[in-house]
């Protein structure tokens, strides 16, 4: 199993990046793994996108629908897009420790 | 179902009997087969490497087509040649054992796409991406599908979509595009429906539009909108993706692609249009044929040519000012190359792009982005995915392209994944999302 290495800290990941194991998740593993992608920083907006997918993910074990998101945090999609430039699911999920999901992306 | 995992995963590290007759049955094909002509037809040129992506970024001999065509047809003269049976040593002719499902897995999962650039290349014919294909049914007949690539299968065999998107929250997602889309067209009447008998058209989505990417979906609505279009999505059966289709599983690829068949049929709709997925199309319109044993009893069209003919009829108008930036065009290869829809999206971008710019080269000689294959869906060659992307990055870059257009999900999302990793500052769109943004609406002509 690949390794990445943040500031010095070791993280298991998928080849692709995404953690291996979303239990070891935290906020500064969010900021270390948005760091990685070229998020220097959180802001307000971001946390509150992280947090949505990091509570869809402990009740339902899947990542939330972008338009859960997007109404409950009321951020405009194309907002998201620039918010997460790899997207919600390469982008925003992984910064919230899910694992890759299925399908194409 | 049974979800399958892979044999390293399970630990086991030898071959059963019953896995390896598994296996073999794929040769079971009368002699003057497709596949036994060409299995036996190599001679081993090498014209075929300069072809493939893979060679080409990592100048490593293994990834040549002719190599992974020979772990194939060397399994095949162990097991069904005289020579091979006897001398397997004089005819390179390899046993069935892990060492080489090992390798197959590597080449025939890990280190190709699919995109059948090699065969067009190929000196003597030898449908490579066929054959590779072939490898790939022979280990997911042992249950050696990479875990990442069969959990997509699965979700979709298990689920009816290949995200296991929940109906509630499918349709919900289609009732806020919608609302969305009437703001957008200004008319209370614009619609996005449903389940709906009799429509002209059938509709499909590939699951990541209503999971992560919706956009497209309201840009294909305001598009049949325009066009004053009798059409319908169905929440039972959306999904134009086809994932068995890449795990080489012609039973689960056949179950995938009878369940899009029935309900085309159940909702009497005339025509299926497939959404922008270049697999998703081969797999249905022209390999579901031979997967289900019939004719369809409809038209089955891609929404490139759907839009290529609204725009020829009049249905729609586009503003030709709209698009100021220089646009390029990126082919999917399952689409352009394996299925011959070449001039279609040219017709449309150049009708209202004033700036368009082909890559080179294009159409049915285009690079792969990298994606094709499954390969975005196994994370594990994620480092080989990005390498053999620098092929399509440097193509973008010499376009001086602002925007890359291309009709197909997958791509899209190779492409944005691309566009970050090197840099390139360019905007990845759908054909249905850049045509959407140009159209002239009729309270606007006015």
């Amino acid at each position: 199993m690949p390794t990445l290495e943040i500031e010095g800290k070791a993280f298991s990941v998928d080849g692709d990046g995404f953690l291996s194991t979303p239990e070891l998740w935290n906020e500064d593993v969010a900021r270390l793994f948005a760091k990685y992608d070229g998020i220097e920083a959180l802001s307000e907006r971001h946390w509150s996108i992280i947090k949505i997918i990091r509570r869809n993910w402990e009740e339902k074990a899947m990542a939330p629908m972008i338009r859960t998101i997007c109404q409950e945090t009321g951020i405009k999609l194309r907002e998201i897009y620039e918010l997460f430039p790899l997207g919600p699911a390469r982008g925003a999920c992984k910064v919230a420790g899910l694992p890759k999901p299925d399908g194409c992306v | 179902m049974a979800t399958k995992t892979s044999l390293t995963e399970t630990g086991m590290e030898v071959l059963t009997n019953g896995q390896i007759t598994k296996g073999l049955e794929v040769f079971e094909q009368p002699a003057g087969s497709k596949l036994l002509t060409h299995l036996n037809s190599c001679v081993h040129c090498g014209l075929c490497a300069e072809s493939c992506i893979y060679y080409l970024t990592t100048g490593d001999d293994r990834f040549t087509p002719a190599r992974k065509v020979d772990i194939v047809s060397s399994v095949y003269r162990r097991y069904r040649t005289f020579t091979g049976k006897n001398l397997p040593w004089l005819v390179n002719a390899r046993e069935l054992n892990r060492a080489t499902t090992d390798e197959m897995v590597d080449l025939l999962f890990g280190a190709c796409t699919m995109c059948g650039r090699c065969t067009m290349h190929c000196s003597i014919g030898v449908d490579i991406a066929y054959l590779v294909r072939t490898g790939r049914t022979m280990l997911s007949n042992m249950g050696m599908v990479p875990a990442t690539l069969q959990s997509t299968v699965n979700a979709a065999v298990e689920s009816g979509n290949n995200m296991s998107i929940p109906t509630d929250e499918f349709v919900a997602t289609l009732q806020w595009m919608e609302e969305e889309l009437i703001d957008e067209v200004a008319d209370p009447n614009a619609r996005i429906p449903v389940n709906e008998t009799g429509a002209r058209i059938l509709y499909t989505l590939n699951p990541r539009e209503p999971k992560f990417f919706p956009l497209s979906i309201s840009a294909m609505a305001k598009i049949f909108f325009a066009a004053g279009e009798s059409w319908s999505l169905s929440t039972k059966m959306y999904d134009v993706t086809n994932y068995a289709y890449f795990s080489g599983n012609p039973s689960e690829a056949r179950l995938i692609a009878e369940r899009l068949r029935r309900e085309t049929g159940d909702l009497k709709a005339k025509t299926l249009v497939l959404a922008e997925c270049g697999h998703g199309s081969r797999a249905f319109r022209w390999e579901a044929p031979n997967y289900l044993q019939e004719h369809f009893p409809f038209e089955v069209k891609t929404s490139v040519e759907l839009i290529a003919e609204y725009i020829r009829d009049g249905k729609i108008r586009l503003d030709p000012e709209k698009i100021k930036d220089v646009v390029t065009l990126h082919d999917p290869c399952n689409l352009v190359r394996n299925g011959g829809i070449i001039h279609e999206q040219r017709y449309i971008l150049k009708h209202f792009v004033p700036d368009f710019v082909e890559m080179t080269p294009s159409g049915t000689d285009n690079y792969c982005c990298g994606g094709g294959g499954g390969q975005l869906a196994m994370s594990e060659y994620n480092d080989r995915r990005m390498k053999i992307a620098e092929v399509k990055a440097e193509q973008i870059r010499k376009t001086r392209a602002k925007i890359v257009v291309t009709p197909c999900h997958n791509c899209v999302d190779q492409l944005s994944q691309i566009n970050i990793t090197f840099k390139l500052g360019v905007k990845i769109v759908t054909l249905a999302e850049i045509v959407a943004d140009a159209l002239i609406l009729e309270n606007e002509k006015k």
